[in-house]
C-alpha cells in the first residue's frame, strides 16, 4: 500500500495505491494522522488504485473520515471499483461518505 | 502427496467429505500474518475452478474477516492456541468452516453496523459482511466455529 498526495485546485488529492487491509491499515492511519495534523479542509481520496478493502480497512476510512469532521474538513473518495463500491452500499457506509465517480467530478464540485 | 491433493502448509492434511470432494484442513497459530496465508493458499487452490472475480473477492474477504475474528476474539491473539479451517467444494458451492478454541460469542446479539448510531464505529462489520456476501453462514452453538457457504456455479 502507497500514499500519494498532490495539491490540486487549492485542495489536496490522495491517490492510495494497493489493498486496505489489517495488514496496511495501521499505516494508512498513521499516514493520514500526519496529513490532517497540517488541518487540510478538502481532500479528495482518489481509489482507482485499491484493489481490496476489508473491514480493517472501512474502519480505518471512517477513522479518517471523523478526524476530518472534528476540525470542519471534508473527505470525498473517487473511482471505487464497482467491489469496492459495493462493500459501501452494503455497510451503508455509502451515505456516511461523500462518494462521486470520478477526481475530476470531485474536484470541480467541491464547495 | 497424491495427485489431486494440495498441502497448503506443514500442518495442512487432507480427509473427504461425504461427497467425496477432497476437504483441505489447515491448522494455524492465532497470529494475525496467518490471515494472509490461509487466504492466498485457499485462493491458489481454487484457481482452477473458473469462479469469477466477484465470487473470489466474497470469499477471500470472508475467509479473511472469519479467520481474524478466530485469531483476534476468539483465540485472544494467544499462539498457543491454533484456528483449524477446513474446506472444500461440494454441489458447486465452496464451503469452509473455521473455528478456534475460544469461549466463542452469540452472533445474533451484535449490534447492527448500519444503524445510524453505529455508523461511526470503527470495528464492527466482518460478521456483517460475512452475512450478507456468503450464501450461507452458520455458527455452532458455542459460536467459537462458523461454516460459510459460497455459491460458485450459476
Amino acid at each position: 500500500m502507497a500514499l500519494k498526495t498532490e495539491q490540486k485546485n487549492g485542495l489536496m488529492v490522495c491517490h492510495i495505491d494497493g489493498e486496505i487491509d489489517i495488514n496496511t491499515a495501521p499505516d494508512l492511519k498513521r499516514a493520514f494522522d500526519k496529513l490532517l495534523s497540517k488541518k487540510e479542509l478538502k481532500i479528495v481520496i482518489n481509489l482507482t488504485k485499491v484493489t481490496y478493502v476489508d473491514s480493517s480497512g472501512l474502519a480505518t476510512l471512517v477513522e479518517i473520515l471523523k478526524n476530518m469532521r472534528a476540525y470542519g474538513g471534508k473527505m470525498r473518495l473517487t473511482n471505487l471499483s464497482p467491489k469496492i463500491k459495493s462493500l459501501f452500499e452494503i455497510t451503508k457506509l455509502e451515505k456516511l461518505f461523500d462518494i462521486k465517480a470520478s477526481e475530476e467530478e470531485a474536484i470541480s464540485t467541491f464547495v | 502427496m497424491s495427485p489431486g491433493m494440495i498441502n497448503l502448509g506443514r500442518s495442512g492434511s487432507l480427509r473427504n467429505s461425504k461427497s467425496g470432494n477432497k476437504t483441505i484442513i489447515l491448522k494455524v497459530p492465532s497470529e494475525i500474518k496467518q490471515i494472509k496465508k490461509v487466504s492466498s493458499g485457499i485462493l491458489d487452490s481454487l484457481a482452477s475452478q473458473n469462479i469469477d472475480e466477484a465470487a473470489l473477492f466474497d470469499i477471500r474477504l470472508c475467509v479473511e474477516e472469519a479467520v481474524r475474528n478466530a485469531i483476534v476474539h476468539g483465540n485472544h491473539c494467544d499462539k498457543r492456541l491454533s484456528v483449524t479451517v477446513s474446506y472444500w467444494i461440494e454441489e458447486g458451492s465452496f464451503i469452509i468452516e473455521v473455528e478456534d478454541e475460544g469461549k466463542g460469542f452469540d452472533h445474533k446479539y451484535l449490534p447492527d453496523p448500519t444503524d445510524e448510531g453505529n455508523m461511526l464505529r470503527n470495528h464492527g462489520r466482518g460478521v456483517y459482511l460475512i452475512k450478507r456476501l456468503m450464501n450461507e453462514v452458520q455458527y455452532n452453538d458455542t459460536g467459537n466455529k462458523v461454516r460459510m457457504v459460497k455459491r460458485i456455479e450459476q
